[in-house]
């Protein structure tokens, strides 16, 4: 192997005294996170995310055939406005009712280079309805998942 | 993202840290047996969860691994000489056996009993396969021997490395997770490592670019799953298990040898990575354990003292000109060499409150909740997983199943490892 150039010093950045010359500054916008529950047990998790604050991130449960969402407060919503300046969508599911709603929002956010992910909370069993509701539609699935996991992931996502 | 109070309570191990206590409710691998090879040999400098040890292999081949300093003066045992049953401090000539207790202190009298009042905190080390093993625990909860296959199987189907990680243990850990980096950094290696290339399920991995991941929360950790588009109608998997706290499995490739890694805390601020090679029904090759020897695959070329030959003083050893030939795609040779670089460029404990996760890094999000409830439940007398027999008998699989199926269904048993029985690849 052979090395093409001197020694640079940012390999010597790795040190502790280095690492304290990180130049700090606030990072940018947070992720603008949209979060749908397809169940009502799913929406009782929800529901309770919710109610913590956020950055950016909207919470809303949905029906078959999907095309429109109910917000946690009622009103009902057009599915595509709400994707609008969204980047990251969050599916939760315990019982994989709802599959077709799932389907629409998946495809919705295919088409609009959404980041899917999918929470698959069915309380200690491995498979099941909601994770192949879930599977299609999703870059990332939890299985299962637990009710905190949605708060710990919009957590270290910065919604 | 993670709180400045939850990045230190996982990134520091320090004795009365809690998740010093987690770690020190397993057996971590501590030493090479090549570094302790022969009776009354060289005694051996250990830090290993921010402790200085000493350990030495005595007249009658018992290791000892104790307090590196002498409780007279507080000279390093390192000095000492080994002989005779046991470490004599050179300054004074006190002596003590394997177990830390004093046998002699020359300067009593022959009658006195005050070596039996002068014992060095020690803690057992007992080999498994090639590796040291050492728990620095409560006695009284000491769990089982290790049963890692990777030191159960037959001498001579096993080649076990260490190499010195210069950033804290989280983030190499969180390197064995994060299944992702792997289509990008390690993209080179494919082809040209002859310990991955030729396997059918590379063809896979450079088909599809994009996986999908489900993250199985199971009893000893998680199993995170890449699925890839296989044959019409079916997924190629390749499952990672993670076992609490520091043990993760590459899935294989093909019949070559299953390979894993141990992350284990020197301080808070360096870690040994551990790297091993195993199969499971034959013999490594002499062709693969020279690879192996060489650097390649999941090891390094390291100096004397278990520090890689490419390290952050010389960058790395960084090729720009094989970076732009697409022989690697970081510059940097070698997958072990590829992920420290990074993760050491991070700084020796990176700030996660800083960083910007996406929802692909779900992995490692659960793997940092499960660390931080097992430390926080431990305070409150729950018992931690992964230091169980039945939660060592783990393996790596790589596997094509239909698409509509469970992978953890799918692979059944495969991921449990059998003696004598294959591993399930592609």
């Amino acid at each position: 192997m052979t090395q093409s150039g001197p020694i640079s010093s940012c390999a010597r950045a790795a040190t502790a005294e280095e690492a304290a010359f990180r130049i700090d500054y606030p990072l940018a916008a947070a992720r603008n996170t949209r979060v749908v529950a397809l169940d009502v047990e799913a929406e009782e998790i929800v529901r309770r995310a919710s109610e913590m604050r956020w950055a950016q991130a909207r919470f809303y449960s949905a029906a078959d055939p999907g095309h429109s969402l109910l917000t946690m407060s009622g009103r009902t919503v057009p599915l595509a406005g709400e994707l609008e300046d969204s980047n990251t969508l969050v599916l939760v599911s315990t019982s994989g009712e709802n599959a077709e709603a799932a389907a629409t929002i998946g495809a919705a956010c295919k088409a609009r280079g959404i980041m899917t992910a999918g929470l698959a909370v069915t309380s200690g069993r491995l498979t099941g309805e909601a994770l192949f509701a879930l599977r299609p539609h999703t870059r990332i699935l939890l299985v299962p998942a637990e009710d905190d996991d949605l708060f710990e992931l919009l957590r270290a996502t910065r919604a | 993202m993670l709180r400045t109070e939850i990045n230190e309570l996982l990134t520091q191990t320090g004795p009365g840290t809690p998740m010093g206590d987690l770690f020190r409710r397993y057996w971590q691998p501590v030493l090479l047996a090549e570094e302790l090879s022969a009776n009354d040999g060289p005694p051996v400098r250990v830090k290993v969860l921010s402790e200085r040890l000493i350990a030495f292999r005595d007249s009658e081949g018992r290791y000892g691994l104790m307090d590196e300093f002498c409780a007279h003066r507080g000279v390093s045992l390192w000095f000492g000489r080994n002989e005779e049953g046991g470490l004599r401090c050179p300054y004074h000539g006190w002596k003590y056996d394997y177990t830390g207790q004093a046998i002699e202190v020359p300067s009593e009298p022959e009658t006195s009993n005050f070596c039996a009042n002068v014992k060095l905190k020690s803690y057992p080390l007992v080999r498994r396969g090639d590796v040291l093993w050492a728990y620095l625990g409560d006695p009284a909860r000491q769990p089982p021997l290790p049963e890692w296959e990777f030191v159960t199987v037959p001498e001579g189907q096993a080649y076990t490395s260490k190499r010195l990680q210069e950033c804290n243990w989280l983030q190499a850990l969180e390197g064995g997770i994060d299944s992702s980096h792997v289509s990008f950094l390690h993209s080179g290696s494919l082809d040209s490592d002859p310990l991955f290339k030729g396997s059918r399920g590379n063809a896979y991995n450079k088909g599809d670019l994009k996986p999908f991941f489900e993250v199985v929360d199971y009893e000893g950790g998680l199993l995170i799953g890449a699925r890839r588009n296989a044959e019409e109608g079916h997924y190629y998997w390749r499952v990672t298990p993670w076992v609490l706290p520091n043990f993760t499995m590459v899935p294989p490739r093909g019949d070559h040898p299953v390979h894993g890694h141990f992350w284990v805390p020197i301080d808070d601020e360096n870690c040994w990575a551990w790297s091993f090679d195993y199969h499971p029904t034959r013999r490594l090759t002499e062709t693969e354990v020279a690879a192996m020897r060489a650097g390649m695959g999941v090891h390094s070329a390291n100096d004397e003292n278990y520090r890689p030959l490419a390290n952050r003083d010389n960058d790395y050893l960084m090729d720009r000109e094989a970076q732009r030939r697409g022989e690697t795609y970081s510059g940097i040779k070698g997958i072990a060499l590829q992920d420290s670089s990074l993760q050491e460029s991070m700084g020796p404990i990176v700030d996660r409150t800083k960083e910007r996760l996406v929802a692909t890094d779900a992995g490692i999000i659960k793997a940092r909740q499960k660390l931080r409830k097992a430390a926080l439940a431990l305070a409150e007398g729950v018992e931690p997983v992964g230091n169980r027999p039945q939660d060592q008998k783990v393996r790596s699989v790589a596997i094509v199943l239909p698409a509509d199926q469970s992978f953890v269904e799918g692979i059944g048993e495969a991921m449990i490892a059998k003696p004598g029985v294959p591993q399930t690849t592609v």
